[in-house]
């Protein structure tokens, strides 16, 4: 699920924090942006454009969060809209929607607890990388040169 | 990559696949999901129910109350319907209208009896409501218009009177989909013809209030709540051409007669 890697560099104390931070703000927009699943994505998203001219280690951890955010943003907007119809049309509560909300519980509450980890090891200087999101962080997020 | 491409399949997969093993549960019967809905009609009828009773004048006369029973019964029996599900109650009101309420409350005013040529005809008018309510079409038709989280506050007290007046409105007043509509009289056809009733008369009805030009439109809410009468009417007497039947009455003439004569005085 995750890896623990040695980054590239030593990060300064600045960026640990900076890096940190940015799943800080995306689990501080959960608590506030529920029980829309955009919130999070937006201020993740406004996190990671102040800080795109930043570090390597910032920039990489801001693109994993910002990635973590974007997949539960689809999951989460899917069991949103879809309980709006239950409550405000006439669909109704079936097993397959029952379903769907406890897998996104289970998805929201492994990412809620991964994010808090990654958030703590970041701080402490641990480079950690998620599975899938770690990946596709190395593919987008390059170093400058 | 390739790493990515996998890895993105399998985190696709292990959700699809965590999603179809749930939804194997049956989470409904767990959670007596039904229970709850059927308690919430239950309520929201009784509701609404005590709303038109205090609103309106009930009839009172045991001789009318037994002769719809018995058409209401002889329907009923002929469809193998719950007879107990569906409450008549008759409301003496110069509009000529009839409508379900939730949990299977059947309101019919004495104007639609008076207006009404024959007993075919009131049996159509009937059994078009009751199909409303066999189908789950009051439910849907409150939700789909006011939502669940109205309703809900309704039964739970926190609705206030006028959201209530607001919502009885609807269902007295405002028409189902054309599709519910169109459903509901198919439905109404094959209850007729089963109780070996005459759809045409029904068919006649709805085409002779579409032709009325009515000068107080409120006491035609059944029709101006019911629009396209016209195409309706076409519609049921084509589907009842397909079906064969012997036709019979439900009531006598003379308890027929009495009932409008008990419902004018």
């Amino acid at each position: 699920m995750i890896h623990i890697k040695k980054f590239t560099y030593l990060p300064g104390e600045h960026e640990l924090e900076a890096a940190s931070n940015s799943y800080l703000m995306s689990l501080l927009a959960i608590i506030v942006g529920l029980p829309l699943p955009i919130v999070n994505l937006i201020a993740t998203f406004i996190f990671y454009l102040g800080n795109r001219k930043s570090s390597y280690f910032v920039r990489w951890h801001c693109t994993q969060a910002l990635l973590s955010q974007l997949s539960l943003l689809v999951m989460n907007s899917y069991a949103f809209w879809w309980t709006v119809s239950i409550f405000f049309e006439d669909q109704t509560i079936t097993n397959n929607y029952i379903a769907y909300i406890i897998v996104a519980i289970v998805f929201n509450l492994i990412e809620f607890i991964t994010t808090i980890y990654i958030a703590v090891n970041t701080r402490k200087g641990i480079h950690v990388e998620w599975w899938l999101y770690g990946t596709l962080t190395n593919l987008i997020c390059k170093k400058r040169i | 990559m390739k790493k990515v491409i996998i890895q993105i399949s399998l985190a696709v997969i292990l959700f699809f696949a965590l999603w179809f093993s749930l939804a194997q549960v049956n989470w409904v019967k767990i959670f007596d999901v039904e229970k709850n809905i059927d308690k919430t009609e239950q309520k929201l009828g009784n509701l609404f129910w005590k709303f038109f009773k205090n609103s309106e004048k009930e009839n009172t006369n045991i001789q009318t109350t037994k002769t719809i029973d018995s058409i209401v019964n002889h329907l009923c029996n002929a469809n193998k319907i719950d007879r107990k599900k569906i409450k008549v109650h008759i409301l003496l009101k110069d509009e000529i209208n009839a409508f379900a309420l939730p949990n299977g409350h059947l309101i019919i005013y004495s104007g639609l009896v008076l207006n009404a040529d024959s007993q075919e005809e009131l049996a159509g008018v009937i059994c078009h409501e009751i199909a409303h309510i066999e189908l789950k079409h009051v439910m849907r038709k409150l939700i789909r218009e006011t939502g669940i989280s109205l309703l809900i506050s309704i039964t739970t007290g926190n609705g206030n009177l006028e959201v209530i007046k607001e919502t009885a409105k609807l269902l007295s007043s405002a028409a189902f989909s054309r599709e519910l509509e169109k459903e509901a009289d198919m439905k109404a056809v094959d209850y007729l013809l089963n109780a070996k009733v005459n759809p045409a008369p029904f068919a006649d009805f709805l085409y002779k209030l579409s032709e009325i030009n009515p000068t107080i439109p409120e006491y035609l809410t059944w029709v101006s709540s019911h629009p396209e009468s016209k195409e309706r009417a076409k519609y049921v007497v084509e589907y009842s051409k397909q079906k064969d039947a012997d036709y019979k009455t439900i009531i006598s003439t003379k308890s027929w007669e009495e009932l409008k004569n008990n419902l004018k005085e």
